[in-house]
């Protein structure tokens, strides 16, 4: 009996001293897209900087915890309510945000005094269409012991009723069995050509692009594969245009196209394998994107960007518009194609900005470019 | 095994551990041992993949009663048995600690543990919870054989240690430190103190010996999936589990592993601690529990990460926390005596209150719990589909099925490139990234669209022709990378995807196809094993109950009066 208090004070004790190592290098977690709860009472964090509280915030809208988020923030104005604070987050009109979920963030401070702090804060984002970096800038307060994000986003204000005329051009396919595969059709494939072909090397590898041409009065499904070859005749990889291409091609249209072939160089490939596949398909010209105000910028971190709007002509939502930008040389030849997705949903007859990124090593060469839209539509698909 | 049975509803009481989350993945195990019992080889996950990296034998015991019953029928009691196993097991384990009436107690308890629920119903933990009740039916005959040197025992011990190893390797291994320790520790004691046949170096030869034989018939009973182990080590990405988690920081996961788990266990944690530290003889099992807890915390400490280097990033932790309460019962059937003892009725009433609020917790909280398994989908317009006018010659994927991917793959005859076992998979788009199956791709972030999209981009390659949709978050990814919606099944629940240019699956070579001579060794010897165990326990009883280390705990508790159970 005289070790039984010995032996319970030291298994209480390792327990303790282990739970509060744990703390300090112990993952909170949670399922990604899934409400993970809160610390235990007594575990959470208080706010005794400006970078806790600001990771305290993130970690709430993180975790969807929307009114614990909502009450940490200072409003600068009553009109901004708790509904208009989540719709921030969460996106609005299916657009990619409202798909999306904070994965992770780093914040650093850009400048802070004893009452007030600007930190900067990089929001990864996890989207269906891979990840999305989003940088953001914060105002925090101090107030009394704690520090308060200041929120002043204004909501969006919400676009009156119209009706718009819809008289663009659609292509309806009539099959003889309702039985059929798709793309099984007894009839001939759309004409469909690839124009240019121009194969580089890149950070990650080997990258092969150029515009493939519609030259149907038909639409046309269409996807580009690359077989990469040695000088042996053996294939060192085959990639497709994946979604580095606008698959639905009305007649006469153009599209560029790039295949990634990464951890390949393009010192080891003799030859360049191309194929393309295209598929009759119903399709329609609405709804009508249009792109405006593009312009070759250099962003603050030195990194060549295309901005631009887009300005949805037509009476339906775009949910997701995806941006496909082919970049020329001073002799037409393609010598880059970025891409880029839109967080926020393109409401009819409204704009949204758009950026692509364009790498260092071709920014110099580039005297012209064509933006063509991609896009998923709730209504359509 | 016949198309109609996926219709067939079994009994619903006992049909409510078929929508636990790795009950289809057993069953389609299952089913391919029922078409080639000695093919380890499957091809319908991961195009193609070696059953070997999974110890059989509740899988062919299913196969085997499914002739009989169908897979979910034999799932079902397959489970059974090792449910009732289980309070066999730990009375008897309990013997080597506590009295009859107190390992009577300890057994009518384990049947209401929070985290024998949570393994059952949420979890779908089949092979673990067999195995577990397999090797405390295996650790008396260890304590006979070390401590009194019977015969029988040595046998008999071996016999169903090597059949819970053939159920659940991981039991196996991490049991021989969690549970053999202690029961080895209190062999030495006894050994000490003249309770036991000869001195301790005779006890510890003894025990030494059945170690032995125990790891040289694993060695050669699991010896495909050792091979298979050794020739591809499990190199993957880890992938992130919220057993993983530090639950002190998410309330949450504290519900799941911690709360639910114990239930009201937890009320009784004082009393484990004081009287297993107050009483020499229950020390080292109080020293296991408290190690075992430890490690069913996962994050909460550093301790499992210290010790399991890299293996903590693939193991997931609430098996730890199901054996923890098995070790904890032997003391608390303890704390039921003089509860009753001293309160009587009132006591009764009490655990017996106690014992239903935490299975009807481990229950309710099913349906509560942001983690549990998806509501069911009629899966059938997809498996018809599959299995008509060719469609097989293709694979195909299922986005947002949760664990009806393996109910798919049970009855269709094509092939998928994904699958729900993450420790057989070897295709590059899967290891690559820290997710698990691509079914549940979103739930992994960016690393789990990130392995989508890689297996999307090599479609051609895989023949994979057909996507199923069940969660409109991947109709976006879909569209943009060149699939078209064709078919709408369930007034739309489900879409079928198709892409146009994809050429028929060819079989992808690996070098991890099991050679004839493998497949015939592991249809044979795991399930021989079994019956080997069954045959033994059953026609060699034991001459004399290991008492004489049981008897001379009286001080422990009083002898039963009232409320044997």
């Amino acid at each position: 009996m005289k070790r039984t208090l010995p032996i319970v004070i030291l298994i209480v004790a390792v327990s303790v001293v282990l739970m509060f190592l744990g703390l300090s290098t112990g993952r909170s977690a949670g399922t990604v897209g899934i409400a993970s709860g809160v610390a235990l009472p007594g575990f959470s964090t208080s706010a005794p900087n400006p970078e806790q509280a600001l990771n305290n915030f993130l970690l709430d809208v993180q975790r969807r915890n929307w009114d614990r988020a909502f009450s940490s923030v200072e409003r600068t104005s009553d009109t901004l309510n708790e509904q208009a604070f989540i719709q921030e987050w969460v996106g609005s009109n299916g657009g990619l945000r409202s798909f999306s979920s904070l994965e992770r963030f780093d914040t650093r401070p850009l400048h802070a005094t004893n009452s007030e702090a600007q930190m900067r804060a990089r929001l990864h984002w996890s989207t269906p269409v891979g990840p999305v970096e989003d940088v953001r800038d914060f105002h925090l307060a101090h107030r009394g012991d704690t520090w308060k994000v200041i929120w002043d986003e204004t909501p969006k204000p919400n676009v009156p009723a119209q009706i718009v005329p819809v008289n663009y051009l659609r292509w309806d396919l009539v099959t003889g069995t309702a039985g059929e595969d798709w793309g099984a059709h007894n009839v001939d494939a759309p004409n469909v050509r690839i124009v240019s072909m121009n194969a580089v090397d890149s950070a990650e590898g080997a990258v092969v692009m150029g515009e493939v041409v519609n030259e149907d009065t038909i639409p046309a499904f269409v996807n580009v594969n690359a077989t990469l070859v040695d000088g042996s005749g053996s294939a060192i990889d085959d990639e497709s245009s994946f979604d580095k291409i606008l698959h639905v091609l009305l007649p006469k249209q153009v599209t560029p196209y790039r295949i990634d072939f990464p951890h390949v160089s393009l010192s080891k490939v003799k030859n360049v394998r191309m194929d393309v596949k295209a598929t009759l398909v119903p399709a329609s010209s609405d709804p009508v994107i249009g792109v405006m105000n593009q312009k070759l910028e250099t962003d603050a971190q030195g990194h060549s960007v295309l901005h631009g709007e887009l300005l949805n002509e037509s009476g339906q939502t775009v949910n997701i518009p995806h941006v496909i930008a082919s970049f020329y040389d001073n002799s037409g030849k393609v010598v880059w194609v970025s891409d880029g997705y839109v967080e926020q949903a393109l409401v009819p007859q409204s704009t949204e900005s758009f950026a692509v990124e364009i790498p260092q090593s071709v920014a110099g060469k580039v005297q012209n470019f064509h933006v063509v839209v991609n896009q998923y539509s709730l209504q359509k698909s | 095994m016949t198309q109609n049975e996926s219709y067939s509803r079994p009994i619903p009481l006992l049909a409510i551990v078929l929508v636990s989350f790795d009950a289809n993945f057993h069953i389609f195990l299952a089913s391919h041992y029922a078409h080639h019992w000695f093919n380890p080889w499957n091809e319908k996950w991961f195009a193609g993949f070696s059953q070997t990296t999974y110890p059989p034998l509740t899988h062919q015991w299913i196969a085997l009663v499914s002739n009989v019953a169908g897979l979910k029928m034999g799932y079902m009691l397959v489970q059974l048995v090792g449910v009732l196993l289980l309070p066999v097991g730990v009375f008897r384990f309990a013997r080597i600690w506590v009295d009859d009436r107190a390992s009577s107690y300890a057994a009518l308890g384990s049947i209401f543990l929070g985290a024998l629920a949570f393994l059952i119903y949420q979890a779908g933990q089949l092979a673990t919870i067999t195995s577990a009740a397999l090797y405390l039916n295996a650790l008396p005959y260890f304590y006979d054989w070390s401590a009194q040197g019977s015969g029988r025992a040595l046998v008999k011990g071996v016999a169903v240690s090597w059949a819970a190893a053939a159920a659940h390797h991981v039991t196996l291994i991490f049991g021989t430190v969690l549970f053999a320790g202690p029961v080895l520790w209190v062999i030495c004691k006894d050994a000490l103190d003249g309770r036991t046949k000869g001195s301790v170096a005779a006890s510890v030869s003894r025990a030494v010996l059945f170690a032995v034989l125990v790891g040289v018939g694993v060695g050669v009973v699991l010896f495909p999936y050792w091979m298979t182990l050794i020739q591809h080590p499990i190199h993957q990405i880890p992938i992130p589990h919220d057993s993983r988690a530090n639950f002190l920081l998410n309330s949450i996961t504290a519900i799941n592993y911690f709360v639910i788990p114990y239930g009201a266990l937890i009320l009784a944690l004082p009393f484990i601690v004081i009287r297993g530290a107050s009483v020499r003889r229950l020390r080292p099992l109080l020293f296991g529990f408290w190690l075992t807890l430890i490690f069913g915390l996962g994050g909460t400490t550093p301790l499992p990460r210290w010790l399991l280097g890299r293996a903590f990033e693939v193991l997931t932790f609430e098996r730890f926390t199901f054996w923890a309460t098995l070790m904890a019962m032997p003391i608390v059937g303890l704390l039921a005596v003089e509860l009753l003892d001293r309160f009587r009725a009132k006591a009764a009433v009490a655990l017996s209150l106690a014992a239903v609020a935490t299975v009807g917790a481990a229950l309710a909280w099913l349906t509560a719990n942001p983690y549990r398994p998806a509501a069911t989908v009629n899966v059938n317009p997809v498996i018809a589909f599959l299995n008509r006018d060719g469609h097989d010659a293709y694979r195909y994927l299922t986005l947002g099925f949760g664990s009806e991917l393996a109910q798919v793959s049970t009855y269709t005859n094509a092939s998928s490139v994904d699958g729900d076992y993450n420790s057989a998979r070897l295709l590059p788009e899967m290891t690559h990234y820290g997710s698990a199956q691509l079914t549940n791709a979103k739930f992994y972030g960016s690393a789990g669209m990130a392995s989508l999209r890689a297996m999307l981009e090599h479609a051609n390659r895989y023949g994979l022709k057909y996507v199923f949709v069940h969660d409109s978050y991947y109709e976006p990814l879909l569209t943009f990378v060149g699939w078209r919606k064709t078919e709408t099944f369930g007034n739309g629940e489900i879409t079928a995807w198709s892409k146009d240019d994809v050429p028929p699956a060819h079989r992808i070579d690996s070098d991890a196809i099991p050679t004839a001579w493998m497949g015939l060794l592991w249809g044979t010897l795991p399930i021989g094993v079994s019956v080997l165990a069954i045959f033994l326990v059953i026609l060699l009883p034991a001459r004399q109950p290991a008492r004489k280390a049981i008897e001379s705990q009286r001080e422990i508790s009083e002898p039963a009066r009232d409320y044997v159970a």
